[in-house]
């Protein structure tokens, strides 16, 4: 049986360490189906990705299989983007994603797992476009 | 227009459903259960199917940049997702301008389910153009 302990233990030996890297093209009907899923009609994202757009382009976070292990369901706990250049249909973006920190917390409800993670969106002219943050909880 | 302190941003209401929920799964590609399968949602201690967070997230983009138009860019977004939320039920996204610093504006924006809890908060940085 794998502890507790050890499941932490393997995925804090992750920290810091890139996953591998995902590439994957803007495309325009992606990024409708993806604006009318969240019903924001703005003509604007014709050509153009929303602030969330990303995260359906490449997988959010590496290694998150690993923590399934722990507990019994997931719960997202936040995200944060930072943007450096905008994202246009046609561009190519390589995706890299790391774990930045793994934690628990014992509260009145049970333990808790924090994986903390960041991707890291690169475009075809190796122009930094955004960075994603992001708090994962398993409990 | 000037943007000030105090300044709020529009209301927006979004009415989502589970068929949205369905189409949202698909569209970013997040096939977690406890967004459309009843029975796995309760198994997991949840009393039914619940929003994505980053569709939650994707209503507050949709707040801001509604609001903002062509005046700026968007410089960073973050969310906290401290609550859930069930299709079938309004969801409210609201905001306010928290800071004015030259051309670097400040927003605290908010999502709030049908009794004004607020489940998801978050802010934006905005670089407004000169």
């Amino acid at each position: 049986m794998t502890t507790t302990a050890s499941i932490v233990d393997r995925l804090r030996a992750r920290i810091g360490k890139d996953g591998p890297s995902t590439e994957a093209t803007v495309e325009a009907g992606h990024l409708k189906r993806f604006v009318e899923a969240i019903g924001d009609h703005n003509p604007r994202w014709a050509s153009e990705a929303p602030p969330t757009f990303l995260v359906a382009l490449a997988s959010a976070s590496a290694h998150l299989e690993e923590a399934e292990e722990y507990g019994k369901g997931w719960l997202n706990g936040g995200n944060r983007f930072e943007y450096f250049e905008p994202v246009k249909v046609g561009d190519r973006i390589t995706a890299t994603g790391r774990v930045a920190d793994v934690y628990e917390k014992t509260g009145s409800s049970g333990s808790l797992l924090f994986i903390i993670f960041e991707t890291d969106y690169v475009n075809q002219d190796g122009r930094s476009v955004a960075r994603l943050r992001g708090t994962m909880i398993r409990r | 227009m000037t943007i000030k302190v105090g300044d709020e941003i529009p209301e927006l209401v979004k009415h989502p459903t589970t068929r949205q929920l369905v189409q949202y799964a698909g569209a970013q590609g997040d096939f977690y259960e406890i967004h459309y399968d009843q029975a796995f949602a309760q198994s997991v201690g949840l009393p039914g199917v619940i929003l994505h967070g980053l569709l939650k997230a994707g209503f507050l983009g949709q707040l801001v940049t509604d609001w903002l138009g062509d005046r700026g860019t968007l410089k960073s977004f973050e969310v906290s997702y401290r609550g859930i939320d069930q299709p079938g039920r309004p969801y409210t996204c609201r905001g306010r301008v928290t800071k004015v610093d030259g051309d670097q504006v400040e927003l605290e924006v908010w999502g709030e389910d049908s009794t004004g809890n607020r489940t998801t908060v978050g802010t934006a940085t905005l670089a407004m153009k000169g």
